[in-house]
């Protein structure tokens, strides 16, 4: 796996409680990317927001329901960033798609050589 | 703030039950109203009213559940009026806005003890910088000390501006290892994220450190803009005047 020095960052955001084909669409959306063969997802659960729905979204102490806001993170090439975005488009009902530009520092694993 | 003389005083006409997204709609517009900046706004119950569905509205006693009648009234120049007004039609709906003119013989002031001492209004500076963000796991080591932890502690020893640690939930990267947090497990190996904002000048002089530090992950620099909002602390009033 390599990453070129200009990247892309894409973010996603929803809520923990959004499902798709009955699992958490977080780990659908992290299932996709590694499929895809994309470098690398993070999922990021926070405790309070609001976004399309306006609802504001709070992840409750004590009680297993509850619908904290969630941002998945992935970087890679803007190539393979578009290749996500048609899966992306399909899975997500009701949240925000957001891209930025990256310059990517630093890429490494132990296994592999540094690039 | 207010000043004495001709203004505007403001009364809409909801129920207690109505609803925007979820919430009271008299709490929505009392928080519209409050973080637009209005003066001051009251919000009264009343015990008994009808309005345009013509149904009668009453606190009876063993009744816990009735649609009350609300009165949202505030009282704002015309001009902070014309600006949040339309806002205002949208939230209310069904309900009534009505609008009177009126005279303000003493505006209220907000109490001494409200501000913290010699804290002047913050200021807000505007500048480009760089953002640099972190992917390590939670269980990466430094030195037998949690990497993550590591890197905050060297980021401050290099005077770097702030730095802020996050925690994932699920996640995988460079390895393909899916890193995630198992429910009752005292071992986790959870993705984690820096997030560092700073001068390019000084996030590029701290890279070299984290090539010693960082033997699996990814670093990203974006650009940012930062807007900032700082205190300035025991300076004298009429300086921070001269320097606008």
């Amino acid at each position: 796996m390599k990453l070129e020095r200009k990247a892309k960052l894409l973010r996603i955001h929803f809520g923990e409680s959004d499902v798709w084909h009955g699992k958490p669409l977080y780990r659908a959306i992290v299932e996709k990317c590694k499929e895809l063969d994309i470098a690398g997802a993070t999922v990021f659960r926070g405790i309070e927001g609001y976004g399309a729905s306006t609802l504001i979204r709070r992840a409750h102490l004590l009680s297993f329901s509850s619908d904290a806001p969630v941002m998945v993170s992935v970087v890679d090439s803007e190539e393979k960033i578009q290749q996500l975005l048609p899966f992306l488009d399909e899975m997500l009902r009701d949240g925000l798609i957001a891209t930025s530009d990256v310059e990517v520092v630093k890429y490494v694993h132990q296994e592999g050589a540094r690039s | 703030m207010l000043k004495q003389g001709p203004a505007k005083k403001i009364c809409i006409y909801v129920g207690e039950d109505q609803q925007y997204h979820g919430q009271a709609l008299y709490a929505a517009v009392l928080d519209y109203l409050f973080y637009r900046g209005v003066s001051g706004a009251s919000v009264i119950r009343g015990i008994a009213g009808f309005g345009a569905d013509h149904k009668m509205h009453t606190a009876r006693i063993l009744r816990l559940t009735e649609n009350l009648p609300v009165k949202i009234e505030f009282v704002e120049t015309p001009e902070k009026l014309d600006e949040i007004l339309p806002k205002l039609h949208d939230l209310v709906g069904t309900g009534l806005i009505e609008v009177q003119d009126t005279t303000i013989l003493k505006p209220s002031q907000a109490s001494e003890g409200d501000k913290p001492d010699g804290l002047l209004p913050a200021t807000k500076r505007a500048a480009k910088a760089k953002l640099m963000r972190i992917y390590i796991g939670e269980n990466d080591k430094w030195h037998d000390k949690p990497l993550y932890q590591a890197l905050v502690e060297s980021l401050r020893a290099n005077d770097i501006a702030g730095v802020t640690v996050y925690q994932g939930i699920l996640g995988y990267g460079a390895n393909r290892r899916i890193h995630q947090q198992k429910t009752m497990t005292l071992s986790h190996d959870r993705p984690i994220m820096l997030s560092i904002v700073d001068t390019e000048e000084k996030l590029r002089a701290f890279t070299p450190i984290l090539d010693d530090m960082i033997t699996q992950g990814l670093v990203v620099l974006s650009d940012v803009d930062i807007v900032k909002y700082t205190h300035t602390v025991g300076q004298p009033k009429n300086e921070s005047k001269e320097t606008k």
